[in-house]
């Protein structure tokens, strides 16, 4: 049959909205030194490779890597700041990636998908603000005295606090 | 996204806009298990009267005006949370569980972060805890919808592109962060320029607006389906609706369409008609000249005979009688093929052949009937007249058995070859169309053939010889198709470049020599 084909795969667009946000992430790995940039600017090529190609996997991974060279960075001695926003640019450039790979699967490239997927990644980034200022807020003049492994139970008890709550 | 008044600009007629209000999960077909789902989210997003499983009476609105669109002063009372303009044929929530990853990485992050007691990696986690708590506040909401469909031309012809413009509005009062709506379009209509499909938020009151375009095929299709599947922000959870809307109707019916007259064989009834046969009377073919009987019409004396040697002879000529015809079209699943890519398939130019050789039938004087092996009963008596060519040119325009797509169940030769034999005159000869791609249909052909209905076979050919296997189906087909004539059928073998008249041409100067 002759007529439109349906293109299951994202647009530029959507792969320069995850491209900005990734490229936050590389920034914030750079105070870590050339390891965990190249590192995090690894990941950040690969998971746009990935939304190119409409492939969640990839997008997966490559968002993994780029985390991977925030984690490192934040091992090799980067502050507070850095690490934080970096983890959210990484988690926000995930998120707009895999968004929109499952948009072209539903709706195919060639709709309009602009509002929504900008809408999707502002919230995304938002919550990552909000969160990550709250995560330095708690830094500056959180209980310093406390055992780090005590601060980490309690963060457990927070998640499974929020997911109990909506079961 | 576009303003609801602009959208009725790009059409030219505007045909068909209509509004239902349905309460969610009041439907027959909603699957049980969504009222689980529903139950389980209700807490948070469900109406009573969905989570309980209560119906309420459907609200039917129909806008005589189509061009206005007031969506937000919609049935605001009733659903607030419902999908309304719409029967909701089936819900699905579900869980994307695309946090979960974050969440794992997260407290790898943290532990990490402990053992290696790097603080900025535990505030890491905090970030992660906060998606996860994103992820977990909300659910996919339940719209309130209300849906209008516009067809640039509902009664086109075979082959015009009709545009169709979907403007889906949010009836609700709770704007939808991402909507993502794809259209139902009937698969025996193919899209050529797209997408049906979009994806958006939507504030209360705002539309989308998107439109396509498909190419018109012979055939009644309803546009009455969409599927619209709705996300929370974070898409952790998303709800597909599948829905149905006031169907928006497309019938094309091909042009009144005839060939050159179609070769019969001598099979007929007592009326006068077009078919010359053996018996003799009059007409205008000579056959003979016999003795004179008392009471013979004058006008056919052999008066040069008489003038010769004053002996009165009468000439004979053949008479010429009226066919009873039943066209039989062969709709099994095995009948839906065709050669290549592009193209109708043979059932599609059975079809195609069945409207032109009744046309021309009926042309000509005969009695012309339809039947057809199908799912569904199809069966039009061999009739005349001008009711009668209305009626089949409908028939064969908008049967839904005839249509261009495979039929869903098999279909049984036998019972349906038992039925048509009780139903044919006894003077009826058969045309049959059909591919010819399997034994069963030779089988149809031959048993008609001796129970005493000549049988012409119209045969359009799908077969390809570009590889072993497909060269290996085309001469299995032609075999049988030799088979067939040398058991006295006609058989037309109409080749995929051929048109239908050429056919019959070759096949009458085949059959007069």
């Amino acid at each position: 049959m002759t007529g439109y084909e349906l293109v299951r795969r994202p647009s530029r667009r959507s792969v320069a909205t995850a491209g900005a946000a990734g490229s936050f992430a590389v920034a914030a790995s750079v105070p870590g030194g050339p390891t965990p940039t190249l590192i995090a600017l690894a990941g950040v090529v690969a998971l746009l490779a990935g939304v190119w190609a409409g492939r969640h996997r990839i997008v997966d991974g490559g968002a993994l890597i780029a985390f991977g060279g925030v984690v490192v960075a934040a091992l090799s001695g980067a502050g507070a700041m850095p690490v934080v926003f970096g983890s959210v640019a990484a988690v926000v450039a995930w998120d707009s990636g895999t968004n929109a790979v499952t948009l072209s699967d539903q709706v195919g490239g060639g709709a309009d998908t602009a509002r929504v997927e900008m809408l999707h990644a502002l919230f995304s980034a938002a919550v990552g603000v909000v969160g990550g200022g709250l995560a330095f807020v708690l830094f500056r003049f959180g209980p310093t005295r406390q055992p780090v492994t005590t601060l980490f139970v309690l963060l457990l008890a927070a998640a499974v606090l929020v997911v109990a709550l909506n079961r | 996204m576009s303003d609801p008044d602009t959208a009725d600009d790009a059409t030219s007629e505007t045909v068909d806009s209509t509004d239902t209000t349905v309460p969610d999960g009041g439907t027959d077909t909603t699957p049980p298990e969504t009222s689980a789902a529903d139950a389980a989210t209700g807490g948070r997003s469900g109406s009573r009267e969905r989570s309980t499983g209560v119906r309420e009476p459907a609200t039917v609105r129909s806008e005589t005006d189509p061009t206005e669109t007031e969506p937000a002063e919609e049935d605001g009372d009733v659903s607030g949370d419902t999908a309304t303009g719409l029967t909701v044929r089936s819900v699905t929530t579900r869980r994307t569980n695309r946090w979960v990853g974050v969440a794992g990485l997260s407290f790898l992050t943290g532990g990490l972060g402990v053992a290696t007691s790097t603080r900025p990696l535990l505030l890491a986690a905090v970030v992660g805890v906060t998606y996860l708590a994103y992820a977990n506040v909300s659910s996919a909401p339940a719209p309130s919808l209300s849906v209008t469909r516009q067809v640039s031309d509902p009664m086109p012809e075979p082959g015009d592109e009709v545009t169709v413009t979907v403007t889906v509005t949010n009836t609700g009062d709770r704007s939808i962060p991402d909507m993502r709506v794809v259209e139902q379009v009937p698969d025996a209509l193919s899209v050529v320029e797209g997408p049906a499909r979009a994806a958006t938020a939507l504030r209360p009151g705002a539309a989308v607006t998107f439109s396509y375009t498909v190419m018109a095929r012979r055939g009644e299709f309803d546009l009455d389906g969409l599927t619209v599947i709705v996300r929370n922000a974070s898409g952790s959870e998303e709800r597909e609706y599948d829905v149905g809307t006031a169907p928006t109707t497309l019938t094309c019916v091909p042009p009144v369409d005839a060939t050159e007259a179609v070769p019969l064989q001598a099979l007929t009834s007592p009326y006068t008609g077009r078919v010359a046969t053996d018996t003799t009377g009059s007409g205008v073919e000579f056959a003979s000249v016999r003795e004179y009987q008392h009471g013979d019409p004058l006008s056919r004396l052999d008066w040069n005979r008489y003038a010769r040697d004053g002996s009165l002879a009468t000439m004979e000529f053949r008479e010429e009688r009226m066919a009873t015809v039943v066209l039989l079209v062969d709709l099994r699943p095995a009948a839906y093929v065709q050669s290549g890519e592009d193209g109708p398939n043979a059932v599609e130019r059975s079809i195609d052949a069945t409207h032109r050789l009744f046309n021309s039938l009926l042309d000509t004087g005969d009695r012309v009937g339809i039947a057809a092996f199908s799912e569904a009963d199809i069966w039009l008596p061999p009739g005349a007249g001008p009711t009668h060519r209305a009626e089949a040119r409908h028939l064969l325009a908008t049967h839904p058995a005839l249509s261009a797509t495979p039929p869903a169940e098999r279909v049984y030769v036998r019972p349906a070859l038992r039925l048509l034999v009780g139903r044919l005159p006894d003077d009826a000869q058969v045309v049959f169309c059909s591919p010819m791609v399997d034994t069963a249909a030779a089988y149809v052909a031959r048993r008609l053939h001796v129970r005493g209905h000549p049988v012409t076979v119209v045969s359009p050919d799908p077969t390809r010889r570009d590889t072993v296997g497909r060269t290996l189906a085309s001469v299995e087909r032609s075999n049988r198709l030799s088979d067939l004539r040398a058991s006295g059928l006609r058989v037309i073998d109409w080749a995929d470049d051929e048109s239908l008249y050429e056919a019959l041409e070759r096949a009458r100067r085949r059959w007069s020599a």
